[in-house]
């Protein structure tokens, strides 16, 4: 891997993860518009981030296509955050399909917490999951919204995606794996990664207070399962 | 030193003079650096934790915290007979008790060892040493779980791993909150004990349980000074590991023909499985959840296929590098 795409790799993660500056932010806008290669890449980082938090629509299809198209039907003059989103994304001048979902999920991760819209996609975010039952920690009734968001950070750009007004999506692609196979691998992954942890670093007890949270909220998401 | 540690009474006092006692003895250890002070005292800190966790009798309940979820968890740490006993009791939702016998107080791991300001010897025969791969600083004291704490803020020098926000207990050593940051300054997740009682012997812990009910123990695992765990025969090759990284553990492949390695830096941790496919090919993922980052991919070697997974709490760049630097040994 030469230097250049392995920086690239990282900033990409970065970006997922919310880490991104905005130097990384521009080149990895810049890149993931050339670069097929990457642009796969973050399509998995989608897709996965979808399968480990139970996303009901979750799917390995590519969203710049219909985006684009969603772009050539969008009115030139918009009002509201879309005319924000849209006017920095000119002002990245890059090719816009693929740009506008980054451009939009880094807005949201940026925006202040105390940000309406965002509070009420958090919640809808969580509606699926507490149709699953017993994962939810929270009593009934009681919303899960800005004291959630506290320490809600990172890496939440699935919530973002979801808020792009414009696009419907049919799953295009036909699966070899069912979503309750992965994420049965990947929790008894994480389960034996808390034992080796527990045993081998000084965190102590934390693993296992870790596990406990991957293991109940997976156990909801099995009961989601749509399959 | 004096800034820091503004003594107001007594106790202080004396844990002041104890903490600068412990710096001048330790400070023989180490090569003379500028502003050396501040960053051994943060290190004798944690190397006190380090010691303590393990051989401290105490019990309290903490919470954990990660992205909205809170979970409160009751736990018992005790030493009997030079072994540490576990209790640990979910408080939330379904029943879930564990109960483990873990290591004799003999047996120092590596990352304990890191952790302790040890130096472990990597492969390539160069020294792992955890300051040279993070910054320390003492930001002063707080109040925990109704305890006297010293704030440490843990910086990683480079974006391999995370940093963090210790707190420790003056008094004894404990950790009493630990808070993952991302290279962001946000919280990953956080940990944090809401009441403790430390040194009484508890009765939660039943000394009747069958020896067969408690976790397995590899005793392999433990290391001296300027050790390194040597790998048994392995059919594969990790070519990149991130700078400080030593092994930790190696589990060759057993019935079900998973073989795993563990890797940490002193506070970081990270795993590899190895497993052979059969049945459903998994696809490549790179999944995050928390301050937990699992990254997939599959390998086909002649006909055979196998998943290689990397999980740990480690940001998604690292067990990125590590996933796809797995070869197969030659």
């Amino acid at each position: 891997m030469s230097d250049h795409k392995e920086r690239l790799e990282q900033s990409l993660s970065a970006l997922m993860d919310g880490e991104a500056t905005e130097m990384e932010t521009h080149r990895i806008l810049k890149a993931v518009a050339e670069d097929s290669q990457l642009r796969e890449k973050w399509k998995r980082y989608h897709m996965a981030s979808s399968a480990m938090q139970g996303d009901p629509a979750s799917s390995s299809v590519d969203y710049s296509a219909a985006i684009s198209a969603a772009i050539d039907q969008e009115p030139v003059h918009r009002p509201g955050r879309m005319a924000v989103v849209a006017s920095s994304a000119g002002r990245f001048a890059i090719a816009a399909s693929v740009a506008l979902v980054a451009v939009f999920g880094v807005q949201q991760l940026n925006s202040p917490v105390d940000n309406g819209n965002q509070i009420t996609e958090f919640a809808a975010v969580e509606v699926p999951e507490e149709a699953a039952g017993p994962a939810i920690q929270f009593p009934s009734g009681f919303q899960p919204t800005i004291n959630a968001r506290t320490v809600s950070v990172g890496g939440n750009n699935k919530s973002s995606q979801r808020t792009i007004p414009v696009i419907e999506v049919q799953q295009q692609i036909e699966k070899q794996y069912s979503e309750a196979e992965l994420r049965a691998y990947l929790n008894s992954i994480m389960s034996r990664h808390s034992d080796h942890a527990a045993l081998n670093s000084n965190q102590g007890m934390l693993p296992f207070a870790r596990l406990s949270e991957t293991g109940s909220s997976a156990a909801g998401e099995a009961n989601a399962e749509k399959e | 030193m004096v800034v820091l540690f503004s003594s107001q009474n007594i106790s202080k006092a004396i844990a002041q003079a104890a903490l600068v006692a412990a710096v001048c003895f330790s400070g023989l250890f180490f090569s003379g650096k500028a502003f050396a002070g501040e960053m051994e005292s943060a290190q004798d800190l944690l190397a006190r934790m380090a010691k303590a966790s393990r051989e401290l009798n105490y019990s309290g309940v903490f919470t954990y915290e990660h992205r909205g979820n809170l979970t409160s968890v009751k736990l018992v740490n005790e030493v009997r007979d030079g072994k540490i006993y576990q209790r640990l009791l979910h408080m939330d939702g379904s029943q879930r008790d564990v109960v483990s016998r873990s290591d004799s107080l003999d047996c120092v791991r590596a990352g304990d060892m890191l952790l302790r300001g040890n130096a472990l010897r990597i492969n390539d025969g160069s020294y792992s040493r955890l300051e040279d791969f993070y910054e320390f600083h003492i930001k002063g004291d707080d109040r925990i779980a109704n305890r006297e704490v010293s704030l440490v803020h843990v910086i990683p020098k480079d974006r391999y791993r995370y940093g963090y926000v210790v707190a420790i207990d003056k008094a004894s050593g404990l950790l009493l909150q630990s808070v993952l940051m991302n290279h962001a300054g946000q919280p990953l997740e956080r940990f944090k004990f809401v009441d403790i009682s430390i040194g009484s012997s508890s009765s939660y812990i039943d000394m009747q349980i069958e020896e067969g009910e408690f976790a397995q123990i590899n005793q392999t695992d433990c290391i001296q000074v300027n050790r390194k765990i040597e790998a048994s025969q392995s059919m594969w090759d990790v070519n990149w590991l991130p700078p400080g990284f030593v092994l930790a553990s190696h589990q060759p492949p057993g019935a079900e023909g998973q073989e795993s390695m563990m890797y940490t830096d002193g506070l970081a941790v990270f795993s590899v499985f190895i497993d052979s496919v059969q049945g459903t090919v998994l696809p490549p993922v790179d999944a995050k959840l928390g301050a937990t980052v699992a990254v997939l991919t599959n390998v086909d070697i002649s006909g055979n296929q196998y998943v290689i997974c990397v999980v740990g709490e480690v940001p998604r760049g690292t067990a990125n590098q590590v996933a796809g630097a797995i070869r197969l040994a030659q």
